[in-house]
């Protein structure tokens, strides 16, 4: 038999068994790793881009810095316009160049009197993004405890965090992520050099404390919602640390108030009646059920090293996604249909071989993105209707080119014309792939989406008009392609 | 045999009226931009509401801010469209909270984009748009001639510009989506653009007839001419279809790409060899041989 005799027939058999078993997956219920994700314009649901306060995180920075300097070099150091300036009257021997290069800094300016320092881009934006990293995290862990399982959280850019979660809205989320959730305790302080101010903004209690925290909520190891009296309190506990300071301070102050403020507003300011020694405590007033769970959650998952900022908010209700993928479906199978029928009756059996690789590219399609576990959006769903567009227009290229051969009786028309034609396509297809790469590294949303569809999409036609409708052409006698007549 | 070369100079002014037409109706009459390069809010609502109730209905939103309501062909469905204006996040809930308090509107879509990340996104699809035409150019020049790289860079923004002038004068939003349906547009003109090239390559490498240019340039475009007329037929079959059966709020996209398909095939017919000619091709040739 000739036919066994063809490579390609292996290698068809292989990708097309292949396919199978990598979109198996998606029909059975079990949760994988290789599955297609439906996009929230298809599925419905909400989506967060949460926007991490670069400036804070600069001068947070240009402090930690500072302070260092000054705890390990004993030199004092101003911060001013983003710049740590090291006045030049005290002893700079310490601060060799090495120093500062590991601190992430580079001189910005050298004069008589001091030097001044900023930090290097690479270094910055480094920091940055791994600032959000831990970010992430402590999102993540914040909507975890609401009890969200499905949701899909990613690091966007240097500092944004993009959240998705499919299904309905939860207000309880946008409640929970949006805090930053600096929790601090501070003694009551009478004088006023060193003392701020905080008011509760429900009820306008005032109290004034000293500015630097006695303690502060990252010593919280734990959190949770519970009961005093039939009111919904937040009961915490310190770790061990945490416990020894917290012991200390009220110990030293039986009788004194101190304030509990969280992102910079009071919530309540108790008196210490005993010294605490246990390293747990409650917070009181005036709670719901919902905003202690929230604040509980919060303090648990500890506090995101900036504020955040809500800078894209979406929501897509169910019908809307279901009734997209529903005329959507339709319309690719009335396409596909209208193709088929046109390009049967223009170039019979030919037309049949090219349907035939259409569905060979669309299985190839979807394993893949099976396989790399691709989300799949509505733009995308656009990209592949373009790449069935782009496996038309391969076909028409060989077949014209086979034909324009068999008409100038050049010899061996099929794989002459198939070859030539193949170079153009591989042309016009990389050109279109490549910008799709740049597209889909640069691109965001919507532009992501359809990029990475029409990628896969271009590298899959690529592939099976090179096996398969070439193994087609080869095992068919070119009286019978419908190809000669015109 | 339509001597195709010979109109090189009529498809010139069409393009150059088509170019200035383009270039005064964005001048006069602006884009229609979206939310996503403006910041704002966005709702694609349900309701038994007509435009005019829905108008009034939204008479509390305070002046400043624009309100652009448009009832999508065919349906019972509206985008709304309210412009964020100065900065007021929490406005912004709030008139959120009303619409969706709406016992007579059925909420399908509502998002919100805060105007600095709209200025970044716009940022981003510029180098975006710029990279991968960048890329387009190096690989044309690569595999190609510089003539041909230019003439094919040349076609695709002439191509991506009269479609934004497309969607500017029949009001189409122009938002992400549409980005990428502008880069749909350019992957195709260079694609049908690129089928040519090789064409005249390999007959202008040719022995035999590789002197006259203007019989190659035409053979090139006859030879290709039911390629490119059966293609473009069977892309817009599709998206006629896409166009049908989309949901309401991506019917554009396909209109938009149907248009592009028709000007990109008018570039590769008539403008993209002609330039090549014009930019002393045909000299480069003669001087490779001598």
């Amino acid at each position: 038999m000739l036919i066994l005799k063809q490579w390609r027939l292996w290698i068809s058999l292989l990708l097309l068994i292949g396919s199978y078993l990598f979109i198996k997956p998606n029909f059975e219920s079990q949760t994988s790793d290789n599955k297609i994700n439906f996009g929230l314009d298809i599925q419905g649901g909400y989506s967060y881009l949460l926007e991490l306060n670069e400036e804070e995180y600069l001068n947070n920075l240009l402090v930690k810095t500072s302070q260092y300097i000054e705890n390990t070099y004993s030199i004092f150091s101003n911060i001013n316009n983003g710049q740590i300036v090291i006045s030049k009257n005290q002893n700079l021997d310490a601060l060799s160049n090495i120093v500062i290069q590991n601190l992430g800094l580079e001189v910005q300016e050298k004069s008589e009197k001091e030097n001044s320092y900023i930090f290097s881009k690479q270094y910055f934006n480094k920091s940055l993004s791994d600032m959000t990293l831990n970010a992430v995290e402590i999102v993540r862990s914040r909507v975890d405890f609401l009890g969200n399982k499905e949701l899909s959280i990613q690091k966007v850019g240097l500092n944004k965090i993009l959240l998705e979660i499919p299904g309905d809205l939860d207000n309880n989320v946008k409640e929970v992520i949006s805090k930053t959730a600096k929790l601090t305790l501070h003694l009551e302080k009478s004088n006023i050099v060193g003392s701020k101010t905080f008011i509760n903004e429900e009820t306008g209690e005032q109290v004034r404390v000293q500015e630097i925290p006695n303690i502060t909520g990252d010593f919280i190891q734990d959190a949770s919602l519970q009961y005093n009296q039939n009111e919904p309190v937040v009961a915490f506990s310190f770790n061990k640390e945490g416990s020894d300071l917290f012991a200390k301070m009220t110990s030293e102050n039986v009788g004194s108030r101190f304030a509990i403020v969280l992102d910079g507003s009071l919530i309540t300011a108790p008196v210490i009646r005993e010294s605490i020694t246990g390293g747990s405590g409650q917070i009181s007033g005036g709670f719901t059920n919902e905003t202690a769970n929230n604040l509980a959650i919060i303090l648990k998952s500890g506090s995101l090293p900036t504020k955040i900022k809500i800078i894209q908010e979406k929501q897509i209700g169910p019908t809307l996604g279901q009734e997209g993928v529903e005329k959507g479906v339709i319309a690719s199978i009335i396409a596909l249909f209208a193709i088929t029928l046109f390009m049967i009756f223009y170039y019979k059996i030919s037309g049949l071989f090219t349907v035939i690789t259409i569905i060979c590219c669309l299985s190839l399609l979807f394993a893949m993105m099976s396989l790399l576990n691709t989300t799949l959006t509505l733009p995308g769903v656009i990209g592949i209707v373009l790449t069935i567009g782009m496996c038309v227009d391969a076909n028409v290229l060989i077949f014209e080119r086979i034909r324009e051969n068999f008409k100038q009786n050049i010899e061996d028309p099929k794989n002459h014309g198939f070859n030539s034609a193949y170079v153009t396509i591989l042309d016009s297809n990389l050109t279109t792939l490549f910008a799709a790469v740049f597209l889909f590294a640069f691109g965001f949303g919507p532009i992501r989406g359809f990029s990475i569809s029409l990628i896969i999409g271009i590298i899959s036609s690529l592939i099976v008009t090179y096996i398969i409708l070439k193994l087609f052409l080869n095992i068919t006698s070119i009286k019978f392609l419908g190809l000669q007549n015109d | 045999m339509i001597n195709f070369y010979s109109f090189k100079n009529k498809s010139y002014l069409i393009s150059l009226i088509l170019i200035i037409f383009t270039i005064i109706i964005i001048f006069f009459k602006g884009l229609n931009l979206g939310i996503d390069f403006k910041g704002g809010l966005n709702f694609e609502v349900k309701t038994n509401l007509t435009t005019s109730q829905l108008n009034q209905y939204l008479d509390f939103v305070d002046t400043e801010r624009e309100v652009l309501i448009k009832r999508e062909v065919g349906s019972d469905v509206y985008s709304i469209r309210i412009e964020s204006g100065e900065n007021n996040p929490v406005f912004i809930e709030e008139i959120k909270n009303i619409i969706t308090q709406n016992p007579d509107i059925q909420i399908l879509l509502s998002e919100y984009i805060e105007p600095t990340f709209s200025e970044e996104l716009i940022k981003n699809s510029i180098y975006a748009l710029a990279s991968s035409l960048l890329v387009i150019a190096i690989y044309v020049w690569i595999r190609f001639d510089w003539q041909f790289a230019a003439s094919g860079i040349f076609a695709l923004l002439h191509d991506v510009f009269v479609a934004i002038g497309f969607m500017s004068l029949f009001n189409i939003e122009f938002n992400l989506t549409m980005i990428a349906a502008l880069l749909l547009i350019a992957g195709y003109s260079i694609n049908d653009t690129i089928v040519l090239f090789d064409r005249l390559r390999s007959l202008t490498s040719n022995e035999e007839n590789k002197d006259n240019f203007e019989t190659n340039v035409n053979k090139s475009i006859k030879l290709n001419l039911r390629r490119t007329i059966l293609t473009s037929f069977t892309t817009i079959l599709a998206l006629l279809c896409l166009v049908f059966l989309a949901p309401v709020n991506l019917t554009e996209m396909p209109i938009v790409f149907i248009f592009g398909v028709l000007i990109g095939t008018f570039s590769s017919l008539f403008l993209v060899l002609g330039i090549v000619g014009d930019l002393n091709y045909e000299a480069v040739l003669k001087a490779r041989d001598s």
